[in-house]
């Protein structure tokens, strides 16, 4: 079940620095970034700047040791700081991020608002494989869905967790699963950990 | 020929809806020979083909006024199930154009349009609908003019932006769809669109399709046939009604199939636009029961056989599980085993009474 053989599914490369880039910001929904971000032969190291999110509520933007290293409160507080840098970058700018799925489409929306093409920034998947799920029915988000069934927090319908992934809604699509014969359903499962 | 108009259809609870022996000899019919398969089957629009629903460049047929009438209640009901991304305002006034003319020129009696410059009056005798705007300015009409235009007609439309070696689907009308979701795949690529169509990604089919999309020149449009079937004539097979409609499908019987069970084709239409580039994606909808298409003796025959030999991935996406073994058993009572002519065509001109 967990490929569903649906093709909207994004899939990920490791990150490399783009050579022609100018200048090179990568983000992070989590202070732990896995050396598979990156491609072989590379590493943080080559990026001019690098936001992680700390987790909490103390935390200051800028003040680590590392002038390069910038921590935030949560992703939502470091978007917020994304969007205000991008509306003042130039050509030549290249954004890189690393996280869960739902932060890396929130990253790519704030890129493709502000202008950016999809060749001048790039995503890597890391961290919770758990599900944004989109109600089709009555479109209530459920987040952090990590089963193949959920109940859907607006309408209540059980929804199947589908493959198909809108990167404008940031979403996978959740369709009632019982529609047909109220109760026809498949045993949960747990497989987006 | 006059077409004689229905005005009391209802494709929803409570369901009206029959084709008169006119409607069942030009359906457009999908199966080319006794088995079905994907293929990349496009050919260029060009008037004229196996029945006449190929005669026009928008085809409009007895059904017009019921699928009209449908349309704004789903949208009364789900305004979403119409969108159009910003960026897409030339797209819309040349798909109001493609409309307009083509229906003016193909229906006179029942389409005018009339042009002083940018002034344009659009009459649409069927609807009693009379406006007078200026083209190019939004605000001098009731919607804007994709919606305008699309809620005139029969059929689903989406708007198809060409960048980056590849359309995105960023706008469209779509209230009769077969389960798919306008506003769930907004703003997708071509394959990601595409996504959960089964076997066909592997067999290069869609490599091939937008190879061949990209380079559809203006003035030449393109059509393919593409088919699924529903129980009872409903025209709103949406995923977002999926619940109400999903229910249906346990609702045939041996005894109801026949009538309950409905072919529904979809006539594939694509036109390039001249002042955005964009593609117009047009699929005008046609429903019939098994039994009004085994009135032609041909489609009773090779319907049986389609659906008899058809691969188990296809059976699941189109839904057939429920009900295809009795579908099967229905339709045996047509087929005698003759052999069928090649090509889609009903080959007869009368149906037996």
């Amino acid at each position: 079940m967990n490929d569903q053989g649906i093709k909207s599914r994004p899939a990920y490369a490791p990150l490399a620095r783009d050579p022609v880039g100018r200048t090179h910001l990568l983000v992070a929904d989590s202070m732990a970034i896995p050396h598979a971000a990156f491609a072989p032969g590379t590493s943080l190291g080559d990026y001019d700047e690098c936001w992680t999110v700390e987790g909490h509520s103390r935390a200051i933007p800028s003040a680590m040791p590392d002038a390069r290293m910038h921590g935030f409160r949560s992703a939502s507080h470091l978007l917020i700081a994304l969007r205000r840098r991008l509306a003042m970058e130039y050509m030549g700018f290249r954004l890189y991020a690393i996280g869960t799925e739902a932060f890396l489409w929130d990253v790519a929306a704030a890129a493709e608002a502000a202008g950016m093409g999809k060749e001048e920034y790039a995503l890597f998947h890391a961290g919770s494989g758990a599900r944004r799920v989109l109600c089709v029915h009555c479109r209530t988000l459920n987040q952090g869905v990590t089963t193949n069934l959920v109940a859907c927090g607006g309408c209540g319908a059980a929804l199947f967790v589908r493959d198909h992934f809108s990167r404008r809604l940031n979403a996978y699509m959740g369709v009632q699963v019982d529609a047909e014969m109220p109760g026809e359903r498949p045993d949960v499962e747990e497989i987006y950990r | 020929m006059s077409i004689a108009f229905k005005t009391d259809e209802i494709f929803r609870d409570g369901f009206r809806y029959a084709n008169s022996d006119a409607a069942i000899l030009r359906f457009p019919f999908p199966f080319v020979e006794d088995s079905y398969m994907y293929s990349v089957n496009i050919e260029p629009h060009v008037r004229g083909g196996p029945t006449p629903a190929f005669d026009a460049v928008l085809d409009i047929d007895e059904h017009y006024i019921g699928e009209c009438r449908e349309r704004a209640l789903v949208l009364a009901q789900d305004p979403n199930r119409c969108m159009v991304l910003p960026h897409m305002m030339a797209a819309q006034w040349d798909t109001l154009e493609l409309i307009m003319e083509s229906l003016a020129a193909d229906y006179p009696d029942h389409f005018q349009l009339g042009k002083d410059g940018d002034r344009w009056t659009w009459r649409n005798r069927l609807l009693n609908i009379e406006d007078s705007f200026v083209f190019g300015a939004p605000e001098t009409l009731p919607f804007e003019p994709f919606e305008y235009i699309t809620r005139q007609m029969q059929g689903d439309f989406t708007l198809q932006d060409q960048r980056d070696g590849n359309l995105y689907m960023d706008g469209g009308m779509v209230t009769s769809q077969a389960d798919w979701s306008l506003e769930f795949d907004l703003g997708m690529t071509f394959h990601e669109w595409h996504g959960p169509v089964p076997l066909a990604h592997d067999l290069g089919v869609f490599d091939r399709a937008l190879q061949y999309l990209l380079r559809l020149q203006y003035g030449r449009p393109v059509r393919r046939l593409n088919w699924t079937m529903t129980v009872n004539p409903r025209l709103d097979t949406s995923p977002e009604n999926y619940p109400l409609w999903g229910p249906d499908r346990t609702t045939v019987t041996p005894e109801n199939v026949g009538d309950k069970l409905h072919l529904r084709v979809e006539l594939q239409t694509l036109y390039r636009l001249p002042r955005s580039n964009a593609i117009l994606f047009s699929v005008r909808a046609y429903l019939a029961s098994m039994n009004e298409l085994a009135r032609v003796p041909k489609w009773g025959r090779r319907l049986h056989r389609v659906l008899r030999d058809i691969d188990p991935a296809l059976e699941d996406y189109k839904g057939l599980g429920r009900y295809r073994r009795m579908a099967i058993e229905h339709l045996a009572q047509f087929d005698d085993g003759a052999p069928t002519g090649k090509g889609i065509a009903p080959e007869v001109d009368v149906l037996p009474a």
